[in-house]
């Protein structure tokens, strides 16, 4: 059987030569002659400690340089140098037989990456990924069986469902044609609740998504992870945790922690190709003007009790419903005075009223506003329109997956 | 006078090591790291002339710049990646030098030069003259007259006069700006409180740091998203991020496991700016700890309460001070050894680099590097 790193070198050229090291003139000839360093290292006689040595030295520069000015303002360059930095710890990691715990430091790594950098050499740590990824899975495979019996069930308590007043309710439509969604609801950007548009995702019914099978697909993957109630919060912090952690700590809570985390938006699906596998991007985007390539797909994952606070985004949404329920608000862009927008510029599309438990003497107008309201339910799918205020509370254990268009 | 140096050496900046450039030696650690304070040797490098005493010394991440102003004043690049065109003898009668990875700029009584060094030019890639009549008076890089010199073209920047500049400092996005009467000025990137107005946001011009006003200062550094100042009364005052423990503050990323650590803020949703600057103590942890993550507004740091501070320096995420007892503290990051204490261990507490007390040598200044350190002493006096 091929050793773990027998797979991997098989994924890297297959010299020096051919190894690519091309960058702007962004990047000094110091932080190149130090790349140069690690990649003769792949290549050639050395201890591991000089490895991962060198390798640390491109990831403490160029997350310095990712932490310079604001992230969108960061050179892609940098980025890609610490792709790179993550190659070269990543191989110097798995070169000699690694432990368990090796394996599962690479995956980590291969994560950052894949987080913090951009795409190098088609996107080798995608690919790197996948193979130990597959490692991990042997080595647990054994021990998940014999603890399979012990796994409980997690009991799920009856959430307490918001009695949802008629006269308020979001409408539903099954299975609407294109046109009929087109000139009922997209082009008079009125939201609707589309029911049984996804009933075919593998994720409804192939493989049920549940923690479990999270854990067998991803459960080794770190992703962000918001912690604290909301993220308008003072002590709203985001954190990165393994989706395993993630469970155990907010989920579970295992280790009695009070805090509440929420995998909040979050690229998922292009971190992890194998659940994008589990879900369709619905056929009404087509009707939208932007490229399918310019869908931004997010997903959300977290405990009953998580709360996206009132707020507004640039892009059309369909909000599908996977796993669980969440109560929702929606507020017409109409009403966005009596809203009560934050003044900070990065937290302007929010509003600063607790939807649920107002404060009428410092908001006043905000009890005039109406509002449409729903629970959505697994298979259900919300249609968001652009600039529409929404609220979001789960009341259970909840899976989201969020489309973005234009 | 003599210079040690110690922190991060990849690039032969402490000193040479052969094997160390080939990627040969066995185990690199120990020559890329050099964790106990090491005497600059002059021989490492090959000019003649470069034998006389060093009198300052400049440093970039990769690269030290050693200055020799006694007599026929010059400047020499300790480095193994030296390919730049530039020779000592270009620098003949410089008074004043500062380098950044890509640019060496020296100061001659008539003129201001900027040499690419990564380029083989044989020619500074730019220079502006100084009118004889503005050069009275003495002035130190990036300070020219009328401006500044920045890390990047457009090299010269100009400057208010109104502002009566004494000297700057520089970092990859904040500038910190001390006037002749000793107020402080800051702009640039304000995001980790680096500019100490007591918010999150950037200034484009230079804006009063209101809370040290009163106080004359008599020095400013800065480093990679901190401020260091110190007041004429020796009080040293610091300010920006707290993430390696670099304010000599209590920092939660010291007391975290290395694989929770560090992670730029991802996507699109970000923090109030004006909120969380101090964190509130987690679950396990004792109650009255309190972290700081991010110090917006000045605050004093008591190093040693019997003596004054000197001088200080700021790498990227360490600050480094002298008393005028001569003993140098340092604190911050430590991973690269630049903390001087025999160790790899960061700290947010200053510490006194017990090696010159040893050795009876009196630190009289310090520099820093991005992950380094540079320390000049002299021979104790015996009292």
């Amino acid at each position: 059987m091929a050793t773990l790193w027998s797979k991997i070198s098989a994924v890297l050229p297959h010299n020096e030569e051919q190894f690519p090291l091309q960058f702007s003139d962004k990047v000094e000839s110091s932080v190149v002659e130090m790349l140069k360093r690690c990649r003769q290292q792949l290549y050639s006689d050395t201890t591991r400690t000089s490895r991962l040595l060198n390798a640390h030295i491109i990831l403490d520069f160029s997350w310095e340089k990712l932490n310079t000015g604001t992230w969108r303002d960061v050179d892609k360059e940098w980025r890609r140098v610490y792709s790179y930095g993550c190659l070269f710890k990543v191989a110097a990691l798995c070169r000699e037989d690694p432990s368990a715990d090796e394996v599962l430091q690479a995956v980590k790594t291969c994560d950052m990456g894949l987080l913090m950098g951009a795409a190098i050499m088609d996107d080798i740590l995608q690919v790197i990924v996948r193979i130990l990824q597959s490692e991990v899975r042997k080595s647990t495979k054994e021990e998940e069986e014999s603890e399979h019996s012990q796994v409980k069930r997690i009991k799920i308590e009856g959430p307490r469902v918001p009695v949802i007043k008629e006269e308020l309710a979001v409408p539903r439509i099954k299975c609407p044609s294109l046109e009929s969604f087109n000139t009922d609801y997209l082009l008079p950007l009125k939201p609707v609740i589309l029911e049984g548009i996804i009933d075919h995702w593998p994720a409804l019914n192939q493989h049920p998504w549940s923690i479990e099978y999270l854990r067998s697909v991803a459960g080794c993957r770190t992703v962000p992870v918001e912690v604290g109630s909301r993220y308008t919060d003072e002590e709203w912090s985001q954190t990165l945790l393994t989706v395993n952690e993630f469970v155990d700590r907010y989920i579970l809570n295992k280790d009695g922690v009070k805090a509440s985390g929420y995998l909040a938006q979050h690229q998922l699906f292009d971190q992890i190709p194998e659940l994008k596998e589990d879900i369709r991007l619905p056929d009404y985007c087509c009707l939208g003007e932007g490229d399918e390539d310019n869908i931004t797909v997010n997903a959300w994952f977290g405990p009953g009790g998580t709360v996206s606070p009132l707020h507004q985004d640039p892009q059309l949404n369909f909000l599908a419903q996977v796993v669980g329920s969440k109560y929702i608000r929606l507020y017409s862009p109409e009403d966005t005075d009596k809203l009560y927008p934050h003044q900070s510029q990065l937290l302007h599309n929010t509003s600063q009223v607790e939807v649920e438990n107002p404060d009428s003497e410092r908001f006043p107008e905000f009890a005039k506003a109406p509002y449409l309201e729903c629970v959505l339910q697994p298979g259900e799918v919300l249609f968001i329109p652009v600039r529409h205020w929404h609220y979001v509370r789960s009341l259970e254990l909840s899976f989201s997956v969020s489309f973005w268009w234009s | 006078m003599r210079w040690f140096g110690f922190g991060f050496n990849a690039f032969g900046q402490m000193y040479l090591n052969e094997k160390l450039i080939k990627g040969e030696c066995s185990d690199g650690a120990n020559e890329v790291k050099v964790i106990s304070p090491t005497e600059l040797a002059s021989h490492a490098n090959r000019d003649e002339s470069c034998l006389k005493t060093v009198c300052q010394i400049r440093a970039s991440w990769s690269r030290r710049a050693s200055l020799h102003l006694d007599g026929d004043s010059c400047v020499c690049l300790a480095a193994s990646n030296e390919s730049s065109g530039i020779s000592v003898k270009d620098s003949r009668g410089c008074k004043d030098a500062s380098i950044s990875e890509s640019y060496l700029t020296l100061a001659f009584p008539d003129r201001i030069e900027s040499w690419d060094v990564q380029k083989e030019e044989k020619t500074p890639s730019w220079s502006m003259e100084i009118k004889s009549e503005s050069s009275g008076a003495s002035l130190d890089l990036p300070l020219v007259p009328g401006g500044y010199i920045a890390t990047k073209p457009p090299f010269y920047r100009s400057l208010s006069p109104h502002l009566k500049a004494k000297s700057l400092a520089l970092s990859a996005g904040h500038a910190i700006l001390l006037s002749e009467s000793g107020v402080v000025y800051t702009w640039g990137l304000g995001s980790h409180g680096q500019l100490g107005h007591g918010g999150l946001s950037s200034e484009q011009e230079p804006k009063i740091v209101e809370a040290l006003w009163g106080m004359p200062m008599s020095c400013v550094a800065t480093g990679g998203w901190h401020s260091v100042c110190i007041s004429g009364g020796g009080d040293l005052y610091v300010w920006g991020w707290n993430e390696s423990g670099q304010l000599g503050l209590p920092s939660r990323g010291l007391r975290k496991s290395p694989q929770q650590q560090g992670s730029p803020q991802e996507g699109a949703r970000c923090q109030d700016p004006c909120t969380s600057l101090a964190e509130e103590p987690q679950e396990g942890e004792k109650q009255e700890e309190v972290f700081i993550s991010i110090q917006a507004f000045p605050a004093l740091l008591d190093i040693t309460p019997s003596c004054e501070i000197k001088t200080v320096s700021c790498g990227s995420r360490h600050t480094a001070a002298v008393t005028t007892t001569g003993d140098l503290y340092t604190w911050g990051w430590g991973d690269y050894g630049q903390l001087g204490h025999r160790s790899l261990t960061s700290s947010d507490e200053p510490q006194r680099v017990e090696f010159f007390r040893e050795q009876q040598l009196s630190v009289v200044d310090v520099v820093c590097g991005a992950w380094n350190t540079f320390v000049a002493v002299v021979k104790e006096e015996v009292a």
